[in-house]
């Protein structure tokens, strides 16, 4: 299994603790992954507030680069895989196409519509027969209760996602945290916006999200979340302090990057899973797991 | 006729009281929720209070949250949404007051037209023509699929922003002002974006995609506001948080090919005097940052590879240039525009 990697700006940035989580699940399943080191950001829907045409390029180009390297692309965020697969719809107009690949040709790339990119959370199933993904669980995790947060753009809008060629990305992380033996724990905020995108504009709004969603989670009985999304991470645990502040009350609810999950489950030491790099405390969590 | 269980989420105002209630109804292939809703008021209970009239999706009045989403009960069929036995769930729409059962107070929400001033304006002392005001068919292709809104709520009532700040303009008012700012016939373009770039408009949207999911006639109100930012941006209209942090993140991105995390929030704020508390804001979470080294990394600002570099910096450039000559964005828009609406 080899696969064209995009890490997307977050892991390789403020939440470096998912790049070393993944990279550990990913050599531990044995999924090569070839990074590709010369792509450009998303855009994140924010280079394209002033330049949607710009954002669709640099998506054409990333997604072009690993149709030349013959390998499927993956993505290790939900804002990456939305902004990826909102980038192949538009690039099925053939005149729009024809453009763009005008502004990649002197690069050698050329974009022809095959790529499908796919999330490591969509992957993970669709790719490892499920017998072999169960016998990878060696600590199964029975003492939590965990919470799944998807981050937008992973759920939504539904038709540039393949929900109905594959209906089971419809409720993916449940199934993950099912798959490590926790106990999936649902509440209303688990589908909407952590409010990330609006901290800059509109920071009060945005942490009244983020803590609205961990406050009513945490009310839900949840030990902790579940993000695909390192950009809710960021809202969720970097600015969980702040966001209690906005809601009146504690929080302390560690929030984990969904190859953390995976990894913990599989036996990898957290050391090498980035644990200690959140800014909510997980040792309490892994007490409870029992992972020492 | 098979049978099916219905959780109803009711509140009785002469009471106070919020409660569920559960119904079973009897229903038949092509029976929508609202036929179902209309059955148990009949014969099961009378006191049920829910809006409805033209049932089939034109007057707007039957949006309600089935299943956790907001949508039009008359729109939306019983074999559609049966679950493995479990009961279909209805509530009345959020982000407003609940007059009684599943009937709330829209006002806030039509509120909202009346602050976008979602009508023609007209062109002053312009000479009547002799016929009707003609627009272009390229023009109306570009905003008609909003005029079709009806104005049901579905979108307001999932709507992220309005859940945590009412005063939100949402998506319906704003995708109608989109209408009116894309409609050459209309003269107060300028005046408008200024107005939807202020607070609690265009750049409070967090691009959740609810609308878009929730609208029953394919308004597509996220994709408006987001063109709304960029003509808005395009004429100019740039002193104001957002603009600044699509600016500042795009700057990033054309120097190190990556987002650079160190400089956005700086840049984000703006080099002005009301930026300063805004910035001692950030402190206390930088702090929080730098020890647990997350700053450290983002202050190392990764990037692409060398040649990734000189790619995506001459991509920038040709782009202006592009960009300089002709619509380039409006295209972008059109083919997000057409797939959407092939695919809904």
């Amino acid at each position: 299994m080899k696969y064209a990697f995009w890490p997307g700006c977050v892991s390789r940035g403020a939440a470096p603790e998912l790049y070393t989580a993944t990279k550990a699940v990913a050599e531990h399943i044995g999924m090569e992954l070839v990074e590709l080191e010369a792509a450009a950001c998303t855009g994140a829907g924010i280079i394209s507030d002033g330049d949607p045409y710009l954002q669709d390029v640099l998506n054409a180009r990333t997604l072009a680069m690993a149709s030349k390297m013959g390998l499927p692309l993956i993505d290790i965020c939900s804002t990456c895989i939305g902004v990826h697969s909102l980038a192949v719809e538009k690039l099925e107009n053939e005149e729009y196409r024809a453009r763009i690949n005008e502004r990649l040709a002197p690069e050698g790339l050329e974009y022809t519509g095959d790529t499908k990119p796919r999330h490591l959370l969509w992957a993970l199933f669709e790719d490892l027969e499920g017998d072999r993904l169960r016998s990878l669980i060696k600590r199964p995790l029975a003492e939590l209760k965990l919470g799944p947060f998807y981050g937008c753009y992973i759920l939504r809008p539904e038709r540039v996602l393949g929900f109905e060629e594959h209906p089971h990305r419809r409720r993916s992380l449940e199934t993950a945290i099912e798959l490590v033996g926790a106990s999936v724990v649902t509440y209303d905020g688990m589908t909407k916006c952590c409010g990330f995108p609006i901290l800059t504009t509109n920071k009060r709004n945005s942490l009244t999200m983020a803590g609205g969603h961990v406050s009513e989670a945490k009310d839900s009985g949840a030990d902790a979340l579940v993000t695909p999304c390192p950009l809710c991470h960021l809202n969720l645990d970097a600015q969980q302090y702040d966001a209690a502040r906005v809601v009146h009350r504690e929080l302390d609810l560690p929030i984990l990057h969904l190859p953390q999950l995976i990894g913990l489950a599989m036996g990898i030491e957290p050391g090498k899973l980035g644990l200690d790099g959140h800014v909510v405390n997980t040792k309490p969590l892994l007490r409870k797991a029992g992972v020492r | 006729m098979p049978k099916q269980d219905f959780v109803i989420e009711r509140y009785d105002p002469a009471t106070g009281r919020n409660y569920e209630q559960q119904f079973t109804a009897e229903y038949e292939s092509g029976q929508t929720v609202l036929d179902c809703l209309n059955d148990i008021k009949w014969t099961q209970d009378g006191t049920l209070s829910f809006r409805w009239s033209c049932r089939h999706a034109i007057c707007g009045s039957c949006a309600m949250k089935v299943n956790g989403r907001s949508m039009l009960a008359c729109k939306t069929q019983v074999t559609d949404i049966v679950g493995r036995g479990d009961p279909i769930r209805v509530a009345p729409m959020g982000n407003q007051k609940v007059v009684k059962d599943l009937v709330v107070d829209i006002s806030n929400f039509l509120d909202a037209f009346e602050r976008a001033e979602t009508w023609l304006q007209e062109i002053p002392d312009q000479a009547p023509p002799s016929r009707e005001y003609r627009t272009s068919k390229d023009e109306f292709d570009r905003w008609s699929h909003t005029a079709t809104c009806i104005h049901c709520g579905a979108c307001y009532s999932d709507c992220t922003v309005v859940a945590t700040d009412p005063k939100f303009l949402g998506p319906a008012a704003l995708a109608k002002a989109y209408r009116f700012v894309f409609d050459s016939r209309d003269s107060k373009k300028r005046e408008r974006l200024e107005f939807l770039s202020e607070k609690h408009g265009i750049w409070d949207c967090t691009r959740c995609f609810m609308c878009i999911e929730a609208c029953p006639k394919d308004v597509l109100p996220m994709d408006a506001i987001m063109e709304l930012r960029t003509e808005a941006m395009r004429e100019g209209i740039t002193n104001n948080h957002g603009s600044r942090h699509s600016n500042a993140f795009r700057g990033g991105v054309r120097k190190r090919g990556r987002l650079d995390e160190a400089t956005l929030p700086i840049l984000s704020a703006g080099m002005r005097l009301g930026a300063i508390p805004e910035l001692i804001g950030y402190t206390p979470g930088a702090l929080r940052l730098l020890k647990s080294r997350k700053l450290l990394m983002a202050a190392k600002r990764h990037g692409a590879n060398r040649e990734g570099r000189q790619h995506i910096r001459r991509i920038f450039d040709e782009v202006e240039a592009e960009k300089a000559r002709g619509a380039v964005d409006a295209e972008a828009f059109a083919a997000e525009r057409s797939s959407a609406l092939m695919a809904h």
